[in-house]
């Protein structure tokens, strides 16, 4: 086959068997690969009423059409299952190179299914593929697991996926890890792969993938590569990364600081790319990616790929942390014991709020970092009182201290960072993300008018949709500029297929479909498509926005047009037709 | 020899789109295990390191294979010449850093600077492998590491542990 390995694994954890099988033909042209595949084949697995930490779940890992090729940017890896962080469907993706190692050992992707008894690993080289016994690797970091099974395995060369303490304990926002510093982080991944008793897999493939035909393929991609990657729109991820964002969303006053009250952060400069660059030891890459967006960071021995703008964000600027060794400390602790920093850095925030505000001591104050960084193990290992307490997440939290008016969360997840208020296209985005709030679904941070709902609406739908089929192919989110003609022509000279960009637009529509069809069916209503009373209630501070809220009224305007554009009804149910047109109305 | 290879660890960003593009070349599919050059990622040192072909001065795999059917061309490139070429993998286990293999025949292959315009120094966007006439600190850090030895184990065995030194003496 061309472009696919054309075979998935399938692992049962009970019945400790694994096998298989070939992968499913007809599906490719709807969904295929990536988030799309992966949720078609997840919809088969389970109902949607499923428990995600019941061995009855199911996860698929998925890698996309031009993963393993010289297609740019092209070796995200995703994952989708339920998350018992949400209890959504939900997917995560991850970079580095277990993609394309997948790939070459000759699979596309990998099906787990239920429970094993003890702490398992799943061993793929090539055509031997076996379930060991991971006991050993009980409680290690990501760090040490991924050292220790390269050197148990004897193939220093293979790339694994794995999971910390944190995982292992069955947090609910923690991470699965891949190459040290990249992870499949938001939405309880890494509890997941804890829940069946999953440590890790590692892989190792020697094959190769094929295209029709390979000179006119390598033309292709090497002339997409110079005149459309290769230009302004995409460099600043070679030059900065996204560190840079720090200065730019600052400087639209949406940067969240001190938990989600104001919009700039006063001591920036102690958190942005020129500080990023000044503990700068090298550029990092996933596999086929000429951007390196990756900054390898040295401050004090302590070392780091990262942080990214996320991690500078929630961990920084939203806990008032200023000091550069402190945020990297936080998050090689978080990569190591496999948490996810966004999630873990809103809660801590939280914390450090109610202590501010005289409703709960957690011995966690903004702007302080030796508590600040003492936390993270404990929640890992939920080894303190408040260790335990932080492992709720932040929703759970303030529900736990009637704090509702300080969390910003949708659907349980928190929100990464960018401040609605200060655009509201981010809020609605926030709202009807399938996993909660996310800034990988629709992002209209840099909309001209930010506060114009009709046309933020357009943008957050059509942002959803090619994003679903961005995902889809696998395709970074850096690289900004890719539209749905190049990857139908690099598929269509890939495949030796002709394939429309036209099939492309239905296909993310349908895939954002599938996803609320599953939601819905597992008991998400309109009422869960909303922003956080914060936002709505509490004016920002300290931003060009000062004063802004998003007003629940106008809020159910925008979710109202946003049914309409989608066709859902007023419940946020897909209609008979649009299902008809996407060809969902059997499935 | 007007130009040769050179590999820069300190730029090496691991994306590996070396190793594909010169899988692509030379076998026509995506084939990393068969690239003639080599990454490893270190990825929690933050480096990867490459590994090249140098055409030693005195091959061992030449000085190694009983059928003679290694060779230097003009230029001082390496070759094997595959009609000769019996299979015993003697050249494998004779080069010290991993760089020549067998395919799936047991016919030995290798690097070729791809008849003086490597595939790989075109797709490397961080110029961590470059191809230019002999300069004096590049011949420093290229003497460096040919003085990466190891003996024993199999080829990418070879590559792994010579990563690893390298880390080490670029670091300190």
């Amino acid at each position: 086959m061309n472009l696919y390995a054309g075979k998935m694994l399938v692992v049962d954890l009970s019945e400790k068997r694994v096998s298989v099988e070939a992968l499913r033909k007809e599906w490719l042209k709807e969904y295929w690969g990536g988030w799309g595949l992966a949720l078609r084949y997840y919809w088969d697995l389970v109902s949607p009423e499923v428990d995600p930490l019941s061995p009855d779940n199911a996860l698929v890992i998925m890698t996309g059409p031009f993963c393993g090729t010289l297609v740019p940017l092209t070796s995200r890896l995703c994952l989708v299952s339920k998350s018992p962080y949400t209890g959504t469907v939900f997917e995560t993706n991850t970079g580095g190179a277990f993609g394309p190692e997948l790939k070459f050992a000759g699979y596309d992707g990998i099906i787990i299914k239920g429970r094993a008894e003890s702490l398992t690993y799943l061993k793929i080289i090539n055509d031997r593929v076996s379930l060991e016994n991971a006991e050993a690797l009980a409680g290690e970091g990501i760090f040490e697991t991924e050292r220790m099974l390269k050197e148990k395995t004897g193939f220093p060369e293979a790339k694994t996926l794995s999971i910390g303490p944190a995982g292992e304990n069955i947090i609910q926002y923690a991470c699965i890890g891949t190459e040290s510093y990249r992870q499949m982080g938001r939405g309880g991944a890494g509890a997941l792969f804890g829940s069946k008793k999953l440590k890790a897999i590692i892989c190792r493939g020697t094959g190769n993938v094929k295209v029709a035909d390979m000179s006119v393929f390598l033309n292709k991609v090497n002339e997409y590569k110079e005149t459309n990657l290769l230009t302004d729109a995409n460099l600043w991820a070679k030059t900065d990364g996204t560190p840079l964002l720090v200065d730019v969303i600052n400087g639209m006053g949406i940067l969240p600081t001190r938990n989600y009250t104001y919009g700039t952060f006063e001591n920036k400069e102690g958190i942005n790319s020129d500080a990023i660059k000044a503990a700068k030891q090298r550029d990092r890459a996933c596999s086929s990616c000429p951007l390196a967006c990756g900054k390898f960071t040295r401050i004090n021995g302590i070392e780091i790929e990262g942080p990214e703008y996320e991690t500078l964000c929630l961990a920084g600027s939203n806990c008032e942390i200023s000091d550069m060794e402190q945020i990297i400390r936080f998050n090689r602790l978080c990569d190591d014991l496999g948490l996810d920093t966004i999630s873990c850095g809103n809660t801590v925030g939280l914390a450090m709020d109610l202590a501010e505000k005289g409703r709960h001591d957690f011995g966690l104050r903004f702007g302080e970092a030796e508590e600040y960084l003492k936390v993270i193990s404990e929640i890992a290992t939920l080894s303190t009182e408040r260790g335990k307490e932080l492992a709720l997440g932040a929703k759970r939290l303030a529900e736990k201290y009637r704090a509702r008016d300080l969390v910003v969360e949708a659907k349980g997840l928190e929100y990464p960072a960018y401040d609605p208020r200060g655009n509201y296209g981010m809020g609605l985005a926030y709202a009807t993300s399938e996993r909660g709030a996310c800034h990988l679904r629709a992002f209209t941070a840099f909309a001209e008018k930010p506060f114009d709902i009709e046309s933020l609406t357009r943008k957050v739908v059509d942002g959803q949709n090619f994003n679903a089929i961005k995902w889809s192919m696998s395709i970074c989110d850096f690289w900004g500029s890719v539209s749905r003609e190049i990857m139908a022509e690099l598929l269509s000279n890939g495949l030796g297929d002709s394939i429309k960009p036209e099939d492309l637009a239905l296909a993310g529509e349908r895939i954002w479909n599938l996803t609320r069809l599953f939601n819905v069916r597992a008991g998400f209503t309109a009422d869960d498509d909303v922003l956080s009373e914060k936002i709505m209630n509490q004016p920002l501070v300290k931003s060009p926005h000062a004063g802004r809220v998003f007003k629940k009224e106008e809020f159910e305007k925008a979710r109202k047009s946003y049914y309409q554009l989608r066709g859902w009804d007023d419940s946020g149910i897909p209609s008979t037709e649009k299902l008809e047109k996407l060809g969902l109305s059997k499935i | 020899m007007e130009k040769i290879l050179y590999a820069i660890p300190d730029l090496c960003t691991g994306c590996n789109r070396c190793v594909y593009v010169c899988s692509a070349v030379k076998e026509g599919k995506f084939y990393p295990s068969r690239s003639r050059i080599h990454i490893n990622n270190f990825s929690l040192n933050g480096y990867s390191v490459p590994s090249i072909c140098f055409q030693c001065p005195k091959p061992e795999c030449l000085k190694a294979c009983p059928q003679e059917a290694i060779y230097k061309d003009g230029n001082d490139i390496v070759l094997v010449d595959r009609q000769k070429c019996d299979g015993c993998g003697d050249c494998v286990t004779a080069c010290p850093y991993g760089m020549i293999e067998q395919d799936e025949k047991g016919l030995a292959y290798k690097c070729d600077y791809c008849g003086g315009d490597p595939a790989c120094v075109k797709e490397c966007a961080s110029a961590a492998i470059v191809y230019q006439t002999k300069d004096k600190a590049m011949s420093k850090l290229r003497a460096l590491q040919m003085k990466q030895r190891i003996k024993s184990g199999g080829s990418s065995e070879k590559r792994s542990k010579i990563g690893r030194k390298m880390i080490s003496l670029l670091k300190s």
